[in-house]
Parts: C-alpha cells; structure tokens; sequence
C-alpha cells in the first residue's frame, strides 16, 4: 500500500505541470476554432489585404541617428491622434535634433521628442503635420492568447518613401512577464509583454504596431532581445493597455523626460564631473554625447559601477542628450544627494545608483 | 479534472499490490510512458466541437493546394548528390526554374528530385546572373507535373501564400517542406547586396525562406507559382529565416522566360539615363547622348513619370520596373519637359558588357590561351546528356539556341517550298495612297531600288550601314533582301545568328520569337510571329548611335504556293513610316531570264 501511495505522489508530482499544459492547450484550442472561423473568411476572399492597406497609412518610418552595424538609424512608429502624435521606442536613434518621420504617402516630417517614459522605454514625438489617420489608443481590445495578430514595422527598413511597411502574421502565444524570462535583458521594461509566434522583432522593427483581426491596435513592437543563456531572439510586444498609459503619462507631462522640460535649478554645491571621478570624451559638437572616456580609480563612479566607455542615456528620469545636459542636470543636484544614472554599455542598458 | 481522473486510476486499474512490489521501478517508468502516450487519446474522446463547413473547406482548399504545388516543386543537386536548393517544374517538357546562385556550383549538369522520390537527369539551359535566375531542362519524361503561373501583379500585401522547397536539405525522401505565410510586402527594391543580385520589384513573405529554399517556388494559396523564393534579410542572426524571405516575381520570370530559354548568359538592361530625387520628383540627373532615350527628347533634368505604364514616384519604383526587364526590351516612358508632357517608347540597352557578363557567369575572366584538347574522361564520356550541351563564349549552353532557330524556322510550313526558290526576284508595289511606283530587284551582286523615277542601287553586301544611317526610304530594300534571305538559305547562312528570346512589338500584347543576324556590317534583328513562324518585323541597326531602320511586314497572303506580306512599312524610329502595298514577287526564272 505504501508503494501504491508513494506512486500516486510521483505521478501526480510528474503530472501536475502535464495537466497544466493539458488546460492550457484545451484554452488554446478554443482560441484557436475562434480564429478559425475568421481564418476562413479571410481566405475566402482579400479582407486580410484590405486590413493591411487600411492600417498602412497609421504606421510610420523613422530615420536618426545610428549607422554603425548593429547600431540601425531607423526604427518604425505608429501615429495615434489627430495633431500627428507619433508613438515608437525610446532608443538611440532618437538622438538627434530632428527626427525624420515619413508617412506613407512620402511625405517627410522632422518630429520633435514630445516625451519618453522610462519605465517602458516608449517615446512620443509629434509631426508637424497632422495624421489623418490613426490608431485609437483609448479604445482597446484586451489581447488572449491564441488571438491572431499582425505585425507591422519597417523591419531591416525595407521600405522607404512613399513604399508600405512590412506585414508579418502570428499567433499570441504567451502572456507573460518579460523579467520572467531567464537570463540576464537588455531592457528596463520587465512588465507583462504578448509572445509571439513569429519573428518580428528584427532591426528596425522596434515601434511597430500589432494588430488584431479586426485592425485594433493590441501592442507595440518591442527592441531586439535575446535571451543570453538560451540565445534565442525574442519576439514579443508591449501591451496595448501599459503602452497607452504611458503614452497618457507622456502627454499629460507626468514623466519628465524631456531635455530642456523644465528651468534647470542651480543647487549651491552641485555635482561636478571631476568631483564623481568622471572623464568625458572633449566637448567638440553642439551636441557632444555623454559617452565616459575615463573613469577615476576609487572615485564615486567606479565606486557605484561606472565604467569607460558608458553613454549616459539618463540622469534620474531626465533624458540626457549631449555632455552638455548632462552638465546641466547634474548642477540641479546637490552634491550630498545620489541619483541615478540609465547608462548604455555596448547593446545593454544598466541602471547604476551613484551614491555620494 | 476528468482527465486527471482517469489518468490517475489507471495504474490502479492494471495493476495490483504485488505487481507493484516486485516491479516498482520498471512500473514508475511503464506509468509515465502510459500518462505520456494515453494523454493524446484521452483528449480525443473529449467533446470537441465540430467546426464549420466554412473552416472544413478552407482546409480542404488548402491541402490540395499544396499537393497540387508540391508535385512541381523539385530538389536541385550536383551530378554527384551532393549540395542542394530547390525548383519548379513550369512546363511537361521538363523547363524547370531555380536561382542561378543554386545552379552557378553545379556548372552545366545537375540532377533533380521529383517529390515523387524519382531522382532525373537535368542540363543548364539559360542564366539570368543579375536576376538571380537559371532555366534547367529536365529528362526523362514527356509529362513533368507543370505548375501552374499565375499573374504576380495581382499579388497584394496580406494575401496567404507558401513555399515549397528544401531547406537544410531535409528531405531524404524528396518530398519538398512547405512553410505557410502571407506576403509582407510587394514591389520591394533589394540592392545588391556585395554581389550583383539584385532583387527589383519583388514579392516578400514571412514564409520561411531558408538556405535550401532556394530557387525553389512561391505559391499563392491556390497553389499558383507567383515567384521564386531566393533571398532572405539574415544579418545578424545567421543564416536561419527571420521572418522575412524574398521572391523573384513569376512575371519578371516570365519576360526572361524565353530569353533564357535562348540558352544565353541573359543581360538585364540600362535606360541610357540615371535619376535623382529633387523634392518628391523624379528628375533625369544625366542622360547619355547616345540612349535611345535622348533621340527620343528625353533631356537632363526632364521629370520621369511614368514607365511600362505604371507610376514613378521614387528612384527605387524607377529601379523596380525597370529590373524585371531584359535587355533588348522597348518600354513605354512618359515624362515632363517643361510643362509639356510627353508618351514615347524607348529602347534599353545591356547593363553589362559581354566581357563583364562573362565574368560573371564564369566567376573570371574567360581563359585567353587555348586550353589542350580535353582527354575524354570516362564520366563524360557516360554523361546520357553529353549531346545536350555545348560550350559558347557568351551561352550558358549553346545547343538550346540552336534548339531555338530550328523550332522558329520550323514554324513555317512552306519552308521546303522557299528553300527551292531562285535568289533573283522582283518586288513591285505602289506607296498607299499615292500612285509613286515602287520596285526592288535583286540581281547578281546589288539591290536596285526605284521609287518613281528615283533609283538607287545599293550593293548586296556593302554600304547598308551607310545607308541605314542616312535614314533614307531605299533601305526598305535591304530588309526584303533579308526578308528573302531568312527564307531562302535560313539565318544561319546569313551570318552569326543568335536566337535572343521572346519579346513583344509596340502596340501588340503578344510575344513573338526575336532573333539577331549579323550580316556584314549590320545587325538585323528579325520578329517572328510564335505560332506561325512569319516575319513580322525586321529592324537593322548600323550602330547604337542612330535609330535602327524598322521595316513591319503585314497581310500575308498566298501568290502561288509561296506565303508573302501583301503590306510594307517602314520607318526609323519611332518617325512616320512609309507604307507600300506589295503587289507581285517574280522570280527569275531557273535559265535565268530577264526579271
């Protein structure tokens, strides 16, 4: 009898996760003969390419700063309200002074940053012009696993001018905390993210949309990532609901990311560069980055982590864009205070506390 | 919890105490195994609901698309097996598509698996360098299962589609991998990348497309062929698909078909002229003065808006239509001078050299000093092909051109009945619409040529390039001459006569056969009709700097047993052509009597 219930506890143990996944498919199942009946439709004749061409005019591409390989100059964004409001991913290749947006009727716009937010690394910019179409990010339809979805980005910038972006299909396979995955990420955002079954995330393709059947808007396209222990790319997006209230934050100005947002205050003893153990690379451009050519043995900087060869991305929650903003917003800060430091080490983005 | 329950009883149900006591180990492993099988089954048996007619037909629709679409997909291999991409068999003959990058390993002989697991022999016939294009013939059988072409252009972003291939070399037993996708994208421009691929105007799907796929098809989701599958967007994460895979249009396979088939080193073309972006226009930023193109009006900074008919609104849209062109080809441009808009045809030239295409089918420039006399080589020597190909400066396989005029002069059934004709003739007609009379003759060593009272003789052999050059009317007389000539003694006792493909003639839709004659010191290009073997038009050209004379012939009717154009125009250019009804052909008679 003792064996029969030592077997029964192995069985179930073993079994346990085996039911899990069991429901789990039995869910999916039902997802799926739920996609099916669109499927067919779909098939039937072309909605799926009057889907794709009605959305084309809601997603843009966008050029900036980068170039080196690995490091692309252009990205995809989406526009999402009538004024021209343009929602993509916070990344390097919005350093610049005016961000070319082209639209898919050709037309080239230099946007301006209206704001970022951190948290979910996701940026706002605004054209000039308006958008006379857009994706509703108040309205939103609540993403399940098994729904299909669209991709659609400008993935390898394959498209330019007046040429529509790239469509890609899949499937929501998971959902789930990107933190959750195992190895080390190279993202801020560890926040729930839709698992896709098809690779969208390629270069370029950050800030594109994903899209439901029905063409609502359900996540954006998040940066390339790779898990380090298995090297596998992920593919993933963020969800509708987080980034439509960041996109609310930004433009409500709760998140101060802006470069100049406000009138820098002068603390009386502020930071200094040298006094942290801090060499930047010579001031030479308008718009010098805040890349570390040194940092000074047993300084604050090595002490909090600081190494050669960081580019200072943010101070606090503070976009730096230039050794000059970052001179600016350390005089606001009083040198008994710590602060943070967002720092980009080669592809990785770390966040180091600088502690006095 | 159902499931879990009956699960979980079975062990109790097979088993019993001692059983478990003796066997505790092996019953762990056997309970598991069981779990891990029965679980399948147990799932079966739950109520699932039956899904819609509609959901049932798509599926149906599907699998038999793709077993139609396998059936013509083939693996490409090396003679010895080794290697390996894909194809798609486009005709029961055994034509079959592939890259030329698949081929271009292989050299001039490959094998080819049929997804019926038969392995058949297969020879180079045409390359497209450029295009990334080879035209293989299959032996063996007379009825390859032929895909069926569909019309790419209606392809549209979102539409289902598959491919069918060999990725990784899988398939042992030859049955192709199909990879289900939409199209992401058409009309898409990829520059060469490092090489001089170049992929203008092609179809992009998230289909998996990986090595092995190569050369292999796109199907559309009827299982109609609407490209080849060839290129993939990799960079830095190997060389495994990302979600982005290339095809090579079917219909700019389509305009190269017959091309290739002319077992040449295929050429795509230039327009003479480049262009630049000035403020979302088009402008022409150089134009070379010897392009078709500037003899038609085109001048620098003139804005182009339309070619072949479809809208240019960036320099990559002008790329794109251009690429899916071959050389040789006569396009519709539209463009702006001023605010005059002006609707001409223009020719392309070859974008390569014929030294700089050598190379690039050879992969080096092609051996200067004559190699020893090969020694027959005992797998040659058993090659079942070895009559099938034959090695040309310029052709990837010069036994297919030969192939070629023989079936273009075959088309004509009074072929025996011309070849017994005298060489002396005698043309009169008048010019339409007026009462000039017009006469050529030919006799012993010059063509004398009357309009009216005007005469000019112009030697058999000499000055025509002369004469083309001065744009004069009398050259009408040299393409009757050659009209004569090609059904006489045939092209290839004219001179050097390439079969270049199939193309088509301003103002009609079909394509007819083109092959080039170089006879002295001219070209002579003659059209003739694909079903019926006629001459429909005969352009000479004296040198890329002047218009070619173009001389159409019309109205076939029979005089005596002999089928001859009743209907002469002629022109340069695209300039006003004079038009002759030809009344009678004489011959001189075989002792040589007067004409």
């Amino acid at each position: 009898m003792r064996f029969a219930f030592l077997m029964s506890l192995i069985v179930s143990l073993i079994f346990c996760p085996l039911s899990l996944s069991l429901g789990f498919c039995a869910e999916a199942t039902s997802a799926d003969t739920d996609r099916n009946k669109t499927l067919s439709t779909v098939s039937a004749s072309d909605p799926l390419v009057a889907l794709t061409t009605s959305l084309q005019s809601k997603l843009v591409k966008i050029y900036g700063a980068g170039g080196p390989k690995g490091l692309e100059s252009y990205q995809s964004g989406f526009i999402v309200s009538e004024a021209g409001h343009v929602v993509t991913s916070w990344s390097t290749v919005l350093d610049v002074n005016a961000i070319r947006v082209v639209t898919l009727d050709g037309r080239k716009d230099d946007a301006e940053i209206v704001g970022m937010d951190p948290e979910t690394e996701i940026a706002v910019l605004k054209m000039k012009q308006g958008g006379t179409d857009f994706f509703n990010l108040k309205e939103l339809d609540e993403p399940a696993v098994g729904n299909r979805v669209f991709g659609l980005s400008n993935l390898f910038g394959i498209a330019t001018g007046d040429e529509a972006v790239s469509i890609q299909r899949g499937v929501i396979m998971a959902l789930a905390p990107l933190s959750a995955r195992r190895g080390r990420l190279k993202t801020l955002y560890q926040g729930r993210v839709l698992v896709l079954d098809v690779m969208t995330n390629n270069p370029g393709a950050t800030g594109g949309a994903v899209v439901n059947l029905k063409g609502n808007f359900v996540g954006m396209l998040g940066k390339e990532l790779r898990d380090e222990q298995t090297n596998i790319w992920l593919n993933y997006a963020i969800p509708a609901d987080v980034v439509s209230s960041s996109v609310r934050r930004i433009l409500e100005g709760k998140t101060n990311a802006s470069p100049r947002s406000q009138q820098p205050v002068i603390a009386k003893r502020p930071h200094r560069l040298l006094g942290l153990g801090i060499v930047l690379i010579p001031d030479v451009l308008p718009k010098t980055p805040a890349f570390v050519d040194q940092v000074v043995p047993k300084s604050i900087a090595e002490r909090s982590g600081l190494s050669a060869n960081d580019l200072v991305l943010m101070l606090n929650d503070r976009r730096i864009d230039s050794r000059r903003s970052l001179e600016e917003s350390l005089a606001s800060i009083d040198s008994a205070d710590s602060f943070t430091f967002l720092v980009q080490r080669v592809q990785e983005l770390v966040r180091l506390d600088i502690r006095p | 919890m159902l499931q879990w329950k009956r699960i979980f009883c079975m062990p109790k149900c097979i088993d019993s105490q001692r059983f478990f006591k003796r066997y505790s180990s092996s019953c762990v492993l056997c309970t598991l195994l069981f779990v891990s099988f029965a679980s399948p089954l147990i799932a079966e048996t739950q109520p699932f609901p039956q899904p819609s007619a509609k959901v049932l037909d798509a599926q149906q629709k599907r699998i038999q698309a793709i077993a139609k679409a396998t059936q013509s997909t083939i693996g490409v291999f090396g003679t010895d097996g080794q290697g390996g991409g894909s194809g798609v068999i486009i005709s029961a003959d055994g034509y079959a598509l592939t890259n030329f990058h698949v081929t271009e390993p292989f050299g001039n002989r490959m094998r080819c698996g049929l997804s019926s697991g038969e392995m058949v022999e297969a020879v180079i016939v045409g390359i497209d360098p450029t295009g990334d294009l080879a035209l293989i013939k299959l032996y063996g059988r007379d009825d390859f299962p032929a895909a069926t072409i569909a019309d790419s252009n209606t392809v549209r972003a979102g539409h289902w589609c598959f491919a069918a291939g060999n990725p990784f070399v899988l398939a042992t037993n030859l049955v192709p991998t199909v990879t289900w996708g939409i199209v992401s994208g058409v009309h898409r421009y990829q520059y060469p990348s490092g090489t001089i691929l170049e992929y203008t105007d092609c179809i992009q799907t998230d289909a998996a497309i990986n090595p092995g796929n190569s050369g292999g098809p796109l199907y559309n989701s009827d299982g109609d062929l609407i490209g080849i599958n060839g290129r993939c967007s990799f960079e830095k994460r190997g060389r495994v698909n990302v979600g982005v895979g290339y095809a090579i249009s079917i219909n700019q396979a389509k305009l190269f078909l017959g091309h290739l088939k002319s077992g040449r080193v295929v050429d795509h073309a230039t327009l003479g002229f480049t262009v630049g972006s000035d403020s979302g226009r088009v402008v022409v930023s150089n134009i070379l003065e010897s392009s078709d193109a500037y003899r038609r009006g085109l001048r620098y900074g003139d804005e182009i808006l339309r070619l072949d008919n479809r809208e240019i609104t960036t320099v990559n849209q002008l790329k794109n239509i251009l690429g899916i062109f071959p050389s040789h080809s006569r396009l519709r441009l539209q463009f702006r001078q001023d605010a005059k808009i002006i609707d001409t045809w223009i020719r392309v030239t070859p974008l390569h050299s014929p030294e700089e295409l050598e190379e690039i089918a050879n992969g080096k420039p092609a051996e200067a000093s004559p190699k020893e006399t090969p020694k027959p080589n005992e797998k040659e020597v058993d090659d079942p092909l070895a009559d099938r190909f034959e090695k040309r400066r310029g052709f990837a396989n010069h036994y297919f051109n030969r192939h070629e005029i023989d079936r273009v002069l075959g088309l004509n059934s009074d072929a025996a009945r011309w070849s017994k004709q005298p060489n002396q003739w005698k043309w009169s007609g008048k010019l339409r619409g007026e009462e000039t009379v017009l006469s050529v003759i030919l006799k012993d060593l010059a063509i004398e040529s009357k309009f009216g009272d005007e005469t000019r003789m112009i030697e058999a052999t000499h000055g025509w390039g002369e004469s083309v050059e001065s744009k004069s009317l009398h050259c009408s007389a040299l393409a009757l001459q050659l009209w004569h000539q090609w059904r006489t003694i045939g092209p290839r006792n004219m001179g050097e006569s390439t079969y270049l493909g199939t193309t088509t003639i301003i103002g009609t839709e079909r394509p007819v056969d083109f092959t080039k004659v170089s006879v002295g010191e001219i070209d002579a290009f003659f059209y003739t009709a694909s079903d019926n073997g006629r001459i429909l038009l005969i352009e000479i050209e004296a040198n890329n700097r002047v218009d070619r004379l173009e001389v159409y012939f019309d109205d076939y009717h029979k005089q005596g047993d002999l089928l001859v154009p009743a209907r002469m125009e002629t022109g340069f250019g695209l300039e006003a052509r004079m038009i002759c009804d030809l009344d009678s052909l004489v011959f001189a008679s075989p002792t040589g009597g007067e004409l």
